[in-house]
């Protein structure tokens, strides 16, 4: 039980972080980083649906990044 | 949900990776073009130029491979296609082979256990049953299946900051037919520094088990099997999308869904056994008819030069009192040639038990109305390490060119044992599950 809340906990903690922040948001003339291919949130699409197709196969969670259902008869 | 941050003008198509796209497609459609004349062939290359203006293909072949239990084999092709009025349209296709041992529920005996196949009607004929040994966990050897999936998701930009997702997905097995229709909008503003989302999911499932649908809760000798059964899901997902400086943005996930109808896995029992351990006997797993859960998810990215990082969390918790947390790490290196870039895994995941979760009945006690023995219900932790690495082709400034990539991934779950019972002290009684996968990646 000792992990209960650990991801609620961390997420608690960013939030914290974040509101720490004075600022937030960039200008259009400053996304040269962002816009770089490993800033991309839906990057590798392919790897991300292989994962969570083994995920979802072998654990009772799926989803988060997107939606949760499997379409797939192994779970 | 994403943020648009690339420059369209970096979409533009090399003249390599248009002959390489050209390339494939010819291969792909080869019957077509043989059934063609001479002069038809001449006015193609124009043509399929159009067509291909705006395309971009992601193709995959994974191998998965786990120590003694299920081998699969799964291509998938991913094309993208952007239309000039800012529309796009996604087709995905999947395609699995599966095979080896899969584990029945059954618990690991002194004694050897005789099982039926799915098609089998009794326990005595030898032509579709089989007998796992003393000591060794039950499999069934003889398992193997076949799944096609194919999914297409329509984006139109309703607004300048506000655009609309339409998807549908239809997957079919030998005993399992899916089909899946979500809509999603979403919402630029704050200078395109904050996104919101929203969208449903609608999943409708239809399970025809082979030698039809055990009676939920019965006694495995029996053989009480029903017609085909159904199980319906839906889902709300809530995103929040923000740039926080220049080199990180976060993504906030909510989420909820509910699934009713028929939710036990057709092909899983439970042992029964005496005070002592000898088993007595199996029954079919009988899981509650709805699933509630919920989710929340965040990831963070960020960025340097030649460095990048992706660290994500999640905490899911249902109504089967399974409750989960999610980490994983995934760093980038660009090497020093930039065309090349190595990213290691590393994912840690727990899940708790659910309510109802039972790696044995008890002879002496009346099966309880809600019991499963699958350890994918059970308490363990799972760790992944893994690393790929990807070479770029072909790629300019503001142009893009085709990457090749391979990825080896190693999973493992391990159980919390429980107590045994006299006679089974001794036995690995839920040994861990150990897989590796390897896939092999052309975009272009």
């Amino acid at each position: 039980m000792r992990y209960r809340y650990l991801s609620l906990g961390l997420l608690l903690g960013w939030a914290a972080v974040v509101a720490g922040c004075s600022s937030m948001g960039v200008k259009p003339w400053q996304r040269g980083v962002l816009a770089q291919e490993s800033m991309q949130l839906n990057g590798n699409p392919l790897d991300r649906a292989i994962d969570d197709h083994l995920y979802f196969s072998k654990e009772a969670s799926s989803g988060g990044r997107s939606f949760a259902g499997g379409g797939c008869g192994c779970n | 949900m994403r943020l648009q941050l690339k420059d369209p003008e970096a979409r533009k198509v090399l003249p390599l990776r248009r002959q390489l796209m050209a390339a494939s497609c010819a291969l792909l459609s080869a019957a077509a073009v043989h059934a063609e004349d001479s002069s038809d062939q001449k006015s193609d290359p124009g043509v399929l130029s159009k067509l291909l203006n705006g395309v971009s293909l992601d193709t995959a072949l994974a191998y998965y491979h786990e120590d003694g239990r299920v081998q699969a084999v799964e291509p998938v092709v991913d094309v993208n296609k952007a239309f000039a009025n800012g529309q796009s349209l996604n087709l995905d296709a999947t395609f699995d082979v599966l095979s080896g041992a899969s584990p029945n529920g059954a618990l690991t005996s002194r004694q050897p256990q005789t099982f039926a196949s799915p098609s089998g009607t009794s326990l005595t004929g030898s032509k579709h049953s089989y007998i796992v040994n003393p000591g060794q966990y039950p499999v069934d050897r003889n398992y193997s299946d076949v799944r096609g999936a194919a999914g297409a998701n329509w984006n139109v930009p309703l607004t300048r900051l506000t655009s609309a997702e339409l998807g549908a997905k239809i997957s079919g097995e030998d005993d399992f037919i899916s089909a899946t229709l979500n809509a999603s909008v979403e919402h630029d503003f704050n200078e395109k520094n904050t996104t919101l989302s929203f969208g449903i999911s609608n999943e409708f499932d239809r399970l025809s088990p082979i030698g039809g649908t055990p009676v939920a809760g019965s006694d495995y000798s029996l053989f009480e099997k029903t017609g085909n059964k159904t199980k319906n899901g839906v889902e709300a997902l809530f995103g929040v999308t923000q740039v926080m400086t220049q080199n990180w943005i976060a993504e906030l996930n909510f989420s909820a869904d509910r699934f009713k109808g028929y939710l036990n896995d057709p092909y899983k029992i439970a042992s029964v056994l005496d005070p002592v351990g000898n088993t007595t006997g199996y029954v079919y797993e009988s899981r509650p008819e709805q699933r509630t859960r919920k989710s929340v998810f965040l990831e963070n990215r960020t960025a340097s030069d030649q460095f990048s990082a992706a660290l994500s969390l999640r905490y899911m918790q249902d109504n089967w009192q399974i409750r989960s947390d999610t980490v994983e790490l995934r760093p980038r290196w660009t090497l020093s040639d930039r065309n090349q870039y190595l990213e290691p895994t590393v994912r840690w995941y727990r899940q708790t038990a659910a309510y109802f979760y039972t790696p044995w009945l008890s002879s002496t006690v009346q099966v309880p109305e809600f019991q499963a023995s699958d350890e994918r219900l059970g308490a363990f932790h799972a760790l992944t390490y893994g690393i790929k690495y990807a070479h770029k082709v072909g790629e300019q400034q503001d142009t893009q060119g085709s990457e090749l990539s391979v990825r080896v991934e190693y999973y493992q779950q391990t159980f919390r044992q429980p107590e045994a019972p006299l006679s089974l002290q001794g036995l690995d009684l839920l040994p861990p599950l150990k897989a590796v996968l390897v896939q092999v990646g052309w975009r272009f």
